[in-house]
């Protein structure tokens, strides 16, 4: 069975940004799960202060296509560049349940050259733009799962990079925080970086930049 | 060096924090030491190789829970060396205070004929056993497989005759062979020939876990930074 997804015909494309640097270019980016190919020929280019949004069903590829962008996953066939720095955000865990999130900020920072002062600053300050005040020693075990996704965001963008993969990163957000994180996307977008989020959240789609749908082809809708 | 050190440091806090794992880990030694307390050689052997299985489960745990922020920390800059040298340190550093608390338990309850020869082998046990927990957490899919792995490997060097060539592939044969040393005598074991083999087990041990982890968090050949 060949439900390929994701060609070149599945990107909406925003207009007026061919002048801008290319920070992401991910070109013929093929996977299979064993007989099943998951992703056939996939492009997707963003550039500096664009917002992509990757949807499709369940199994469609999303995630599978958003770890071959950060490196953490090989396709079978297609290349990916990054010109500059990327974070990532994943869909769940990817946390020490016995660490606090200072904790976090102080190791995340510690790998992006970060000294403990300014990597808690930074967590603080993002934490903050998601309507998240850090007070106490509270292990992240203890978190709800809301929170927890609300780490994995700050995380993520803790070092400032060009890049940030978001792979459906507000699950379990209520819905102030749900306006509140898609406030700091566009606000990152407005600072130059370039954002990629897996969403099936439709509602948002108009306002972001580009649109690569990996729904199979029958069932393909554009924004 | 400070990302070693503090990837070292936040393993060791979130394995101190672990209090009820840690707590029925730090038992089973003396569970298999109490067991045997009326016979010295037997008592402390197992005693000894209680903290072998402590100390790697440990690693094991620690190393299969590290798996999904591992990703996450190389991406965010962490070689995959650092990551490795990082949780190692910690496991060392936790299980010299296991060997150090039952060192004490073994020497107070124990007449032995060199008893540095024990703190010995009790250190030289926490050495090869962290980084076994860690290879084992490296290879294997989930920490129950691992486990049942490590329950294997404990029982074999429990049962096999130590006098016996193909003992020595067995990773903890090193501490039998101090043990008896200090137990017995010069004449029954060799220290020199169980730190040997403790230090080259070691070395083997790191290097496979190393590899492991390195090509667990290897940049991928499709992506290209500019």
């Amino acid at each position: 069975m060949d439900d390929s997804v994701g060609s070149p015909q599945g990107v909406v494309d925003g207009a007026g940004s061919v002048d801008r640097r290319v920070v992401l270019e991910a070109r013929g980016i093929v996977k299979r799960y064993k007989r099943r190919r998951v992703l056939n020929g996939v492009d997707l280019v963003v550039r500096e202060g664009e917002v992509a949004a990757i949807v499709g069903s369940n199994g469609a590829g999303k995630s599978t296509m958003l770890k071959i962008c950060a490196g953490l996953l090989s396709p079978d066939k297609g290349r990916v560049m990054v010109a500059g720095s990327l974070g990532y955000c994943p869909q769940n865990a990817g946390v020490m349940g016995f660490l606090t999130p200072e904790e976090h900020f102080s190791l995340f920072g510690t790998g992006r050259g970060l000294n403990f002062e300014e990597a808690d600053r930074r967590g603080r300050k993002l934490a903050g733009e998601l309507d998240w005040e850090i007070s106490g020693k509270v292990l992240v075990k203890d978190l709800s799962g809301g929170v927890r996704q609300k780490l994995n965001v700050v995380l993520s963008a803790l070092g400032d990079p060009d890049l940030l993969l978001l792979d459906e990163p507000y699950q379990g957000f209520d819905h102030g925080s749900y306006v509140d994180f898609w406030r700091s996307v566009w606000s990152w977008r407005e600072a130059g970086k370039a954002v990629v989020v897996v969403t099936h959240m439709l509602n948002q789609l108009d306002q972001v930049d580009r649109v690569l749908d990996l729904t199979p082809e029958k069932g393909r809708r554009h924004q | 060096m400070t990302a070693v050190v503090r990837m070292a440091g936040m393993t060791l806090r979130e394995l101190l924090r672990r209090r009820a794992v840690l707590g029925l880990l730090l038992v089973v030694p003396l569970v298999f030491y109490l067991g045997r307390y009326e016979e010295t050689g037997q008592a402390i052997r197992f005693a000894t190789l209680g903290v072998g299985f402590a100390v790697s489960a440990a690693a094991l745990f620690s190393s299969v829970g590290g798996r999904e922020i591992e990703p996450l920390l190389a991406l965010s800059g962490f070689r995959p060396l650092q990551l490795f040298l990082g949780r190692l340190l910690a496991l060392l550093a936790a299980g010299t205070g296991v060997a150090v608390v039952y060192a004490v338990i073994i020497l107070v309850g124990q007449d032995v004929r060199s008893p540095r020869a024990v703190v010995a082998a009790l250190l030289i046990t926490a050495l090869v056993a962290a980084p076994l927990g860690l290879l084992l957490g490296a290879v294997v899919p989930r920490d129950m497989e691992g486990a049942l792995l490590l329950i294997s490997v404990i029982g074999a060097q429990m049962v096999v005759d130590p006098a016996k060539d193909s003992a020595k592939v067995l990773p903890f044969w090193s501490t039998r062979e101090i043990l008896t040393y200090a137990v017995d005598g010069p004449g029954d074991g060799s220290f020199a020939a169980g730190t040997t083999h403790a230090v080259g087990v070691t070395v083997l041990l790191m290097s496979a876990t190393g590899s492991v982890m390195a090509f667990r968090l290897r940049r991928r050949r499709h992506l290209r930074f500019v």
